[in-house]
């Protein structure tokens, strides 16, 4: 009887306990209220990402300056840092709590389109507004003839040159190598001169389309860069690794700068961003750096790092998001903001502003109007690429077994292909 | 108040209450919920659909988790080295020699530090124009530089090496508390008979440390197979070069956080918990006996 009620009591505690548990969870999962639009007034969430409080006064202007021209509307801004965004939105989403407007990169937002996350912009746009933009860089984020997101800020990459060791070379900085094949040489003749690599970069799918290389066939249905192209391409750079040419390592952005500010590197490829860091870690370097237009590859293009403006599908107000994110990424908006922020805008009007034509002689106004020169013809790499993160990672990874780990390039391209297809077949 | 809210069982549980609800929430519910999410495609951000047992046959063919795996198992190696050399450790630092304390506060300096910040401090030492290699090349011992990190043959093990040289002090603390609880009549009585030092360490000291092993043991396993954190900040979250870092906690991170492959990601986590499961029991299967008998 004894063992009975202590079995009874144990069960009831037990029972207890998840009766407490259930109760909390059911707490956890109580609906958000839905952002509805009440008596005609409508809230629209507007996230960005580590624009706060830098540039507060542009933004506070712009929105009242919106909800000036659109009564009842109101556009509540928040910032998140870069790392944090993504998170933010998912949980967001998970919520019920979710943002209208929501500045993301052009991978990002791929991924979350092939997710069938994101709104079709295009549904809302004439083919001026469409047209408005850099096709190059508008298109990145269209597929299925969808419009998932508006380009906003921008950056393309430029060649910054340590003249010193340039000049040590025997090389004359103020003719600049054009090509990559020419800039190969010149970082040939620099290692043997001066003892420092060429450059450093990272192996990732970016280094296919500079080369006229698809990525993705035209119907983005299966993987097109196991071609003997792509081969010649990867032996020619194991050749140039062997050379001292390019550093035989994956350097993200901070190793880049370590070798760049440390003189082991003559070149960096990069946006006018990496200015900020060779003037803070490495002034003398800084002193003797210049940019210069980026030598291309064959398909002669340039490669942009895009910001965009996305609607997420579950957005209440979805149509009044769009008209934000258009009225954010106008031409005289995207103006106004490439001043405040000394980026580049992706529309095509706003390049004609004297600013991105006017050089004051520093390395900032030059790496900023080489630049804006390239805006037609970038691209960003992952033009309609659907879940261009998982394919993205999936050809990095293969690439850095080729490159670091002596990995046979033809097993290794066809093992990344078998990859990208069967991401490709999940969607 | 009612009889059986007098009771010990009823303290016992209300005192747990607040700590296993936390449990609950936060560690039994997501395994569970685990399951059926495993069984889906689930995102998040898109519509959910059942896709039965496909994500555990695709993990099996996908060879990033396979290597990821197989990265997590060359992990567990570390598992007993640290074991060795804490005990060790733990017995030098439980003798009565001179600036014994400095000694113990420096081994258990790394354990309370943060492992990011542990993280970058080796990532800097062992970068290719770092300390490491420019000792190693005033010595002789390299000709030119290596990239300890950006190597496939060496880039695992360096990370192996500095979660060791984090977690030493961590166990170190654990055996010297074991020993500490070891009579020390034990101790005399060998030296009456005449064991050598190492036949003490051998036959009296490890055998009544058996339980403390088994614990030690069993913790640094499944932190071996769940490392995460150096191998985020010394990669990028990439587990590079190639695959050659990718832990089985990182991609479970990349597929689910990175790339929201929800469902795919709590099909893996699910497989790892299963692994990490076995390995426990066989622990507990070979640690059966020993430790300090009261009669």
């Amino acid at each position: 009887m004894k063992i009975v009620k202590k079995k009874f009591r144990s069960w009831m505690s037990v029972c207890l306990l998840a009766a407490l548990f259930v109760s909390l969870l059911s707490a956890c999962g109580s609906d958000a209220k839905d952002n509805e639009a009440q008596d005609g007034k409508v809230t629209l969430k507007f996230w960005t990402i580590a624009l706060q409080p830098t540039f507060n006064d542009y933004f506070n202007g712009l929105i009242s300056e919106y909800q000036k021209s659109h009564p009842g509307v109101t556009v509540e801004w928040s910032d998140y840092p870069y790392d944090a965004i993504s998170n933010k939105l998912l949980t967001g989403i998970a919520s019920g709590n979710v943002p209208d407007v929501v500045n993301l990169n052009t991978e990002f937002a791929n991924q979350m389109a092939s997710k069938g996350a994101l709104a079709d912009l295009g549904q809302w746009m004439s083919d001026d507004e469409k047209k408005s933009y850099f096709d190059g860089i508008f298109n990145s984020t269209v597929f299925d003839n969808k419009a998932y997101a508006l380009p906003w800020y921008t950056g393309t990459e430029v060649l910054f040159m340590n003249t010193r060791l340039v000049k040590q070379a025997g090389l004359d900085p103020k003719n600049p190598p054009k090509t990559r094949d020419e800039l190969n040489e010149w970082s040939r003749q620099i290692k043997a001169k001066t003892g420092a690599t060429g450059y450093a970069t990272t192996f990732a799918a970016r280094m296919f389309p500079v080369e006229g290389i698809s990525i993705l066939n035209d119907d983005k249905t299966a993987a097109a860069f196991n071609t003997p192209a792509t081969l010649a391409l990867i032996q020619k750079m194991q050749g140039l690794i062997q050379e001292g040419v390019l550093v035989k390592e994956d350097a993200n952005f901070d190793k880049q700068i370590q070798y760049y500010s440390s003189e082991q590197t003559a070149f960096e490829i990069a946006g006018p961003t990496f200015i900020n860091f060779i003037k803070t870690s490495a002034p003398d370097v800084y002193k003797n750096t210049i940019a210069v237009p980026l030598p291309t590859g064959k398909a002669d293009v340039r490669l942009s790092n895009t910001m965009n403006v996305v609607v997420p599908l579950k957005s209440a107000n979805a149509e009044q998001a769009a008209e934000f994110a258009k009225f954010l990424t106008n031409a005289t908006n995207q103006t106004a903001f490439a001043k405040a922020a000394n980026t580049l805008p992706s529309t095509k009007e706003s390049i004609k502003d004297s600013f991105f034509t006017e050089n004051d002689g520093t390395l900032e106004s030059e790496a900023k109007v080489v630049s804006a020169e390239s805006l037609d013809k970038a691209v960003d790499y992952m033009v309609g690429v659907p879940n261009a993160g998982d394919v993205n990672s999936a050809i990095a990874r293969q690439l850095q077994e080729i490159f670091m780990n002596g990995k046979d390039p033809k097993q290794g391209l066809t093992e990344a292909e078998q990859e990208v297809n069967q991401i490709l077949s999940q969607n | 108040m009612k009889k059986w809210m007098r009771t010990e069982t009823f303290a016992a549980w209300a005192f747990m209450a607040p700590g296993l609800l936390i449990v609950a929430v936060f560690v039994l519910w997501p395994i569970v919920y685990g399951l059926p999410l495993s069984l889906t495609d689930y995102s998040v951000i898109g519509e959910t659909h059942y896709v039965g047992l496909d994500n555990y046959v695709t993990a099996f063919q996908d060879k990033s988790f396979l290597a990821s795996l197989w990265n997590s198992m060359v992990y567990v190696l570390i598992v007993p080295i640290i074991q060795i050399i804490s005990i060790l450790m733990a017995i030098l630092v439980n003798s009565r020699i001179p600036l014994i304390k400095a000694f113990r506060a420096a081994y258990y300096i790394p354990v309370v530090t943060s492992m990011v910040a542990v993280a970058l401090m080796w990532s800097w030492l062992f970068s290719s124009n770092g300390v490491i290699n420019y000792a190693l090349i005033q010595l002789g011992v390299i000709q030119e530089q290596v990239g300890w990190l950006s190597s496939s043959n060496t880039a695992l093990y360096v990370i192996m090496f500095i979660t060791m040289w984090k977690g030493l002090g961590y166990y170190m603390m654990l055996y010297l508390a074991g020993l500490q609880s070891i009579p020390t009549d034990l101790y005399e009585a060998s030296m009456i008979d005449g064991a050598s030092r190492w036949q003490t360490i051998y036959r009296i000291t490890i055998p009544l440390l058996r339980p403390h092993i088994l614990f030690c043991t069993l913790i640094s396993l499944m932190g071996a197979i769940r490392v995460f954190d150096e191998v985020f900040v010394l990669t990028n979250g990439k587990g590079g070069p190639g695959t050659a870092t990718l832990t089985s906690s990182l991609y479970i991170y990349q597929k689910g956080l990175v790339q929201f492959n929800f469902g795919y990601a709590s099909a893996l986590g699910l497989i790892v918990s299963v692994i990490v499961g076995i390995l426990s029991i066989l622990v507990f299967r070979l640690n059966k006996k020993g430790g300090v008998q009261t009669y």
